[in-house]
């Protein structure tokens, strides 16, 4: 039946193409993975299947139509078929994206359906805090996937419901005014214990002249009262105050930006577990314009009781099982989260926000485990980027460093050092050769530190995180790809055990202690700009479970496509 | 411009001499958490008795030195049912550990004296008390059948003639409610019905079933008994609705809803679903209703309950009990 549907729907809009021109288009894109893996242990274990093949192919074919030239419809779906289902089997069919947008009246912009929407970093922000380095060769390959399959662009959530948004403009004063708003259901009611939760907020920006401009925003997490069956609401209000000033000289450009505000989080019925805190965030930054180079200097308090649903959710969760060799070993025992199932598994990924703290890897990320708006951190941090005009090298560093504001089971607060550089070379415009040569290095280094008399409360954990990648045109459109990318992390932490509620309840000590390293190498030939084929194979191993460490060999042919 | 620069950097700075949490912390202090275990009040009883049937409940009060993980067992010292409460803290009060008659293991509790017993994670201490139930717990909703009065005339059934047939109403020790239950068992290779019942809103002295006509908030209820080491049965319900009102159903034209049920456990579960999410099947494959497709519990006329299993299975065993609408929740028994 929805085979016949498709096909009548896309007879009908082909139809409409001959017919009305320019007023129908078609997008989406294509994708087909086909992987064949062996995973290895150092014990003997005879339960575990070690050598797995599989894949896929997907469509998502999507029609965007404008009725006329102020509205846009669009619905895209998807045709999924796992390789080895044929005839109808493994094959799914789904909506991806459905959404009206258009202008009403002389210039408010309206959109309903499906939407991916940021705000500001302390509102509404899809931070990434578990991938904390740049992807190149075959991690951009699988980062890209996971990006298109999670809906994730740039910082943005997908929702739905529906935003407006407009400009008022005084030209004679040189000022124009931009109001935003927006409501989304974040979940439906179950006519039971759940509420019908929604979100919904805005924002107001002052711009005078270029240079100067200031706003609010205001962002609300909220049950609709009457929608279950008691009357314990859940809120969760933050509002801000955004400002930025710039000055442009002929040499330098200088700019003074920041966002503060305040949040409050509830439940009507146990009023006694109100969070209420502001925080405070802001940076001064000069560009040299003639040299390239950028300096950074900023300050961030962010309040250990500052909870802003749309910014602090993470991508992943931590409290989540592996949907790839989820289990090894004779035990059967349980295959945690690591680097290589963050690049590999678009599964794990959160499609949309959580108003519930989500659990973090300390290994990964623990100086800002929920992005730049996480709670009880105050400190400074300081950038340098430098980019080659002549586009030859360009650098990225940046250092962070951070304490708590209030201890955990303790008096004694964490202090954090936190460092990410990247630097990308490209041999070709320093030798002027004609084919694209890209080598680039990022590294990321953490260090978290609590000192006490006490050995239960002292704590100590460090982590590297290496990737290296290269890029080489050897022949026309044809690239060699490779990475090196290597995790460590050694020491101890004594991790919060949370409620339902987020209050802390008891504490979990850990102790640390393992490497991941992954090489990888292959080939990708590109079609064009959005359309490439590649080849890899690449190599895993992980001692995070010091007495079951374990290897991967995996080949994949990943074809990709946008259009 | 530079007043307002001024004014900026002001606020931004005022705002960020925020007050030290030196003083301040979040959680429990963790040298108490690495301190030695001990008990500081033992575990005790709000009261020495309770009626359930009156929407009484009682709760435990006990004190430890630190935060621990605790397990606390309410064990009916004649039925042996068992109800589970667990918790992490330093203690237990009626925010905690309160216990308004409800099961966690069947059989369900009866008038009957109940041990407690508080169990610590990493700990040898295991405290105990006694509570007495003077009434049990009684469940509101609609009772179709919980088999305590054996089998209502308004009711039919067709058992197969297949082998070791046992479809009939057993009273014994192992009912997880009351003492009656339905047993179902027998071996049938050539058809997968082993025996069915109708229950019929007439057997109530009613056109149709007593029923809100908001199917999200009633939900169905069942007990069912999965068998150790078979895993062949099947339990099938099916509701039919009287669109029209005429008293009959009409399978072209009105609506039936069913639910299937695949048992692979063992022992007494409880399975409860919302009357809006049942499906409409055709030969156990989703398909479009035949009717309005519109849930409609206050029309429910006929509620069919048919055993199965596939006919190479070979012996196939179930039983059922406690079958009951609930409004707004699905059964806590």
């Amino acid at each position: 039946m929805k085979i016949r549907i498709l096909i009548l729907f896309t007879l009908f809009t082909s139809l409409v193409i001959a017919q009305e021109g320019k007023k129908v288009q078609f997008l989406g894109g294509a994708r087909s993975v086909l992987s064949a893996s062996d995973f290895l242990t150092d014990e003997k274990d005879t339960v575990t299947v070690g050598k797995t093949t599989g894949g896929y192919a997907l469509i998502d074919l999507g029609i965007k139509i404008n009725p006329n030239p102020r509205t846009e419809i669009l619905g895209m779906f998807r045709i999924n078929n796992s390789f080895g289902g044929f005839w109808g089997s493994d094959v799914t069919f789904g909506v991806r994206q459905l959404h009206v947008k258009g202008i009403a009246g002389k210039g408010i912009r309206y959109q309903l359906g499906n939407i991916d929407y940021k705000l500001s970093p302390y509102t509404c922000y899809n931070s990434n805090p578990d991938l904390i380095l740049p992807s190149f060769g075959t991690t951009s390959i699988k980062e890209q996937i996971i990006n298109y399959e999670s809906f994730y662009k740039s910082n943005t959530w997908r929702q739905q419901g529906a935003a407006v948004d407009f400009i008022l403009d005084f030209s004679k004063y040189q000022d124009e005014v931009k109001f935003k708003g927006f409501l989304f259901r974040l979940n439906p009611s179950n006519q039971g214990a759940l509420f019908e939760r929604l979100y919904g907020g805005g924002s107001i920006v002052l711009k005078h002249h270029k240079n100067f401009q200031i706003g609010a925003n205001l962002a609300n997490v909220f049950d609709v009262r009457g929608t279950a069956l008691n009357n314990d609401v859940y809120r969760n209000q933050v509002a801000t105050l955004i400002y930025q000033y710039s000055h442009e000289s002929e040499k330098l450009n200088t700019e003074l930006s920041g966002e503060s505000g305040f949040s409050n989080t509830f439940s009507t019925e146990q009023i006694n577990s109100n969070l209420k805190d502001y925080f405070i965030h802001f940076k001064w930054n000069t560009t040299l314009k003639k040299t390239g180079w950028m300096f950074e200097v900023s300050y961030m308090d962010n309040g250990a009781e500052f909870r802003s649903a749309g910014a602090q959710s993470k991508r992943i969760d931590y409290n989540q099982q592996n949907s790839y060799y989820q289990r090894y070993t004779n035990n059967q025992i349980l295959r945690p989260i690591s680097y290589y199932d963050l690049y590999n598994d678009p599964s794990l990924y959160a499609m949309e926000f959580s108003t519930k703290l989500m659990d973090f890897n300390p290994a990964i990320n623990n100086v800002l485990p929920y992005g730049i708006a996480t709670f009880n951190r105050r400190g400074a941090y300081f950038s340098v980027n430098y980019s080659d005009k002549k586009e030859r090298i360009s650098t990225q560093l940046k250092y962070y460093r951070l304490g708590e504001i209030r201890g955990q089971g303790t008096l004694a607060l964490r202090k954090f050092d936190y460092f990410i550089g990247a630097i990308n070379f490209n041999p070709s415009a320093v030798f002027h050769w004609k084919k694209s040569q890209t080598v680039s290095l990022a590294l990321g280094y953490q260090h978290t530190n609590r000192d006490s008399q006490f050995a239960q409360e002292a704590i100590g954990l460090e982590s590297y995180t290496f990737n290296v990648g290269v890029s080489c045109e050897i022949l026309d459109k044809l690239y060699f790809i490779g990475n090196t990318f290597m995790f460590k992390s050694t020491g101890n932490e004594t991790l919060p055990i949370r409620d339902s509620k987020g209050t802390i309840i008891n504490f979990q000590a850990s102790t640390i202690s393992g490497n991941e390293y992954c090489l990888s190498g292959g080939l990708k030939f590109e079609f064009s700009k959005d359309v490439y084929l590649s080849i890899f194979y690449e190599h895993n191993k992980n001692s995070f479970m010091a007495l079951n460490p374990y290897q991967f060999n995996q080949f994949q042919v990943v074809y990709f496509m946008k259009f | 411009m530079e007043r307002i620069l001024q004014f900026l950097i002001f606020a931004i700075f005022l705002v960020g001499c925020r007050k030290d949490e030196l003083k301040k912390m979040d959680g429990p202090l963790l040298a108490d958490l690495n301190s030695k275990f001990s008990v500081i009040t033992s575990l005790k009883a709000s009261k020495d008795s309770v009626n359930f049937s009156t929407n009484e409940s009682v709760y435990f009060n006990a004190e430890f030195s630190k935060v621990a993980t605790w397990k606390l067992e309410i064990i009916g010292q004649t039925s042996g049912a068992v109800k589970e409460i667990t918790g992490t803290g330093s203690k237990l009060t009626s925010n905690e550990a309160s216990w308004d008659g409800s099961t966690t293991i069947f059989p369900v509790f009866r008038s009957e004296i109940c041990k407690a017993r508080l169990t610590i994670e990493g700990e040898d201490d295991t405290l105990i008390t006694t509570v007495k139930v003077n009434q049990p717990k009684v469940n509101s909703g609609f009772v179709v059948a919980d088999f305590e009065a054996g089998f209502n005339s308004g009711w039919s059934s067709f058992v197969q003639a297949g082998a070791k047939m046992d479809f009939q109403i057993k009273s014994d020790i192992t009912s997880p409610q009351g003492s009656g239950y339905l047993n179902m068992a027998g071996t049938v290779d050539w058809d997968w019905l082993i025996g069915l019942i109708n229950f019929k809103a007439t057997a109530y002295g009613n056109k149709t079933f007593p029923l809100s006509s908001n199917p999200s908030n009633l939900f169905f209820n069942v007990l069912v008994w999965g068998e150790e080491s078979l895993v062949n049965s099947l339990v099938l319900f099916q509701f039919q609705e009287d669109e029209n009102g005429d008293g009959n159903f009409s399978a072209n034209s009105e609506d039936m809803y069913s639910h299937q049920i695949t048992i692979n456990w063992v022992g007494w579960k409880l399975i409860s679903i919302r009357y809006s999410d049942l499906v409409s099947m055709a030969n156990g494959a989703p398909a479009a209703a035949s009717g309005n497709g519109v849930f409609e519990p206050n029309k429910l006329m006929q509620i069919n309950m048919l055993h199965l299993a596939n006919p190479k299975s070979g012996y196939a065993k179930s039983k059922l009990d406690y079958i009951i609408f609930t409004q707004n929740n699905p059964l806590k028994p």
